[in-house]
């Protein structure tokens, strides 16, 4: 009966093919780390201290009632031309009030059963001075919503001729307070320290150039 | 051998048709010729500029624009267009193949109908990370918002007609809004503290939210993308803990899913249009948004309805 005997033979390089082994491995997990993070979202959007960004800060109502004033600011100057198309000769143009939103079926005015469903904001318009005189922007403010956490907006028409601007601007603020109070001036300074914050909205051309670049 | 005589055939037929597109001379007639990619922008479009422009969809009308693959006619039917509106945020990457196919990606104006849009995440996500959501036209509000944009940029194309463009968008969202007081009148006065819905997918978050109507859990959140036997089982974990008892799943694209997710959880389930099937028509999104405000109200009144 022979002995057997069992005699281990490294290969030449054995003390590096580990390394390579984990540098191949890291090299793998590293590729699959970044695409997954290419399929992530918006992070091209950067905003400053005192916005906040309606797509990753905003809660579900108070971001449809974001949603609704966004588009407001598109529809606010048709209407503003509607009402004064037939304004006598020296009578004084106005913005539209709250009663015009119900007419023209506008949220997040509207008191429909989605304003409801939404927290059913109070709003008030905060009207200028007569023409000739130092004159405030136009606001709408909306508070007091029946939601928990729900803030407060606030829609501020800024006007040339009223010295406020460089030019005609409609911006919506977001304060966290569930109340708000008027304020007495648009001026984007004021209002932050009053913790009024400029909401931006995460549009399409961000995500466009987000996904192709352009 | 067949199959490769075909195929060369099939190639060379489109090409043909790249040619005689080309020498027709068509995009310089008069009036835009404005190509969509998806059902709701040939309805935004049509009734934006009426008879002073061509609408031509860039697709088949039964193709499923979820995962399209292009097709040689498209190419032919892209060579004709002056411009052409996307959705560009996701549900029509597709577009872009074709317009790089036909080598017209310089040559065709593309109007971005998302470009004025502010855009929601995808509702019911658990990943923690937000994804846009690229289902804007299933609304009321963003679907104005690309009314009003395209509208816009047409007018910038085609200025002569810009007051009419203009017009005719504020006239057709006013129809828009209109189906939303359709949609109050059948709802005014409904107890909606029991309503707990749950999506088959995102593609209802932005008409949901307008209205108020918040999702407690969506099936597949990542559309297209159906979830595992574990997510699925959380899922109905989910809306057994939220009591939820509506199911909105998808009209015109059948899942197996809903079924599974109704028999295991005993919710009532409605279906509710993608907007993305069937004839090519401008009342099509005024009319299929009608039907999906009358679902969403049917939903809430039976429970409501339903004794406590």
């Amino acid at each position: 009966m022979s002995s057997t005997t069992i005699d281990l033979v490294r290969p030449a390089g054995s003390r590096y093919e580990g390394l390579v082994l984990l540098a191949i491995a890291l090299i793998f997990a590293g590729g699959v780390a970044l695409y997954v993070d290419d399929s992530g979202s918006g992070e091209l959007e950067t905003i400053y201290e005192w916005q906040v960004s309606a797509f990753n800060s905003l809660t579900g109502a108070d971001q449809a009632i974001y949603n609704s004033l966004y588009t407001v600011k598109d529809e606010i100057p048709y209407i503003y031309d509607d009402i004064n198309y037939f304004n006598a000769p020296g009578e004084k143009f106005r913005w539209p009030n709250l009663q015009d939103f119900q007419d023209y079926l506008l949220p997040p005015f509207l008191q429909d059963t989605s304003w409801e469903q939404n927290g059913s904001l109070k709003w008030s318009l905060y009207e200028p001075l007569p023409e000739g005189e130092m004159q405030g922007s136009t606001m709408y403010l909306g508070t007091d919503g029946a939601l928990p956490g729900q803030g407060s907006f606030l829609l501020v028409i800024g006007h040339v001729h009223a010295g406020f601007y460089n030019s005609n601007s409609i911006v919506v603020w977001w304060n966290e307070a569930n109340h708000a109070e008027m304020p007495e001036s648009g001026f984007r300074d004021s209002l932050i320290l009053q913790g009024w914050r400029e909401v931006v909205a995460y549009s399409g051309d961000q995500e466009v150039e987000r996904i192709y670049g352009e | 051998m067949i199959r490769a005589m075909t195929a060369v055939l099939r190639k060379f037929v489109c090409m043909l048709g790249l040619l005689l597109a080309l020498a027709s001379g068509e995009a310089t007639a008069q009036g835009l010729k404005i190509g969509i990619t998806l059902h709701p922008y040939y309805s935004f479009v049509a009734n934006i500029a009426g008879d002073q422009a061509e609408v031509i969809p860039l697709i088949d009308a039964e193709a499923n624009p979820h995962g399209y693959t292009p097709q040689p006619d498209d190419m032919i039917r892209m060579t004709s267009m002056d411009v052409l509106v996307v959705n560009g945020i996701g549900h029509d990457a597709w577009a872009f193949e074709i317009l790089d196919a036909a080598g017209v990606r310089d040559s065709v104006e593309l109007i971005y109908a998302n470009d004025g849009v502010s855009l929601i995440p995808v509702a019911g996500d658990n990943s923690g990370e937000k994804i846009v959501n690229p289902h804007t036209f299933i609304s009321t509000t963003a679907a104005i918002q690309q009314v009003y944009l395209i509208a816009r940029r047409l007018g910038e194309l085609d200025p002569g007609n810009a007051d009419l463009f203009r017009n005719n968008a504020r006239q057709y969202a006013l129809e828009i809004r209109r189906l939303r007081a359709e949609f109050d009148s059948q709802v005014v006065g409904a107890d909606l503290s029991r309503f707990v819905a749950a999506t088959m997918h995102s593609g209802y978050d932005y008409i949901l939210q307008e209205l108020g109507l918040q999702v407690s859990a969506v099936i597949e959140p990542r559309h297209g993308v159906e979830p595992t036997a574990r997510q699925m089982a959380d899922t109905i974990d989910r809306i057994n803990l939220a009591n939820v008892n509506v199911l909105f799943a998808e009209k015109y694209f059948a899942s197996r899913l809903s079924d599974t997710i109704q028999e295991a959880t005993g919710v009532e389930m409605y279906s509710i249009s993608h907007i993305s099937s069937g004839a090519y028509t401008a009342e099509k999104f005024v009319a299929e948004m009608r039907e999906n405000l009358n679902t969403l109200a049917q939903a809430i009144r039976d429970v409501a309805g339903k004794p406590r």
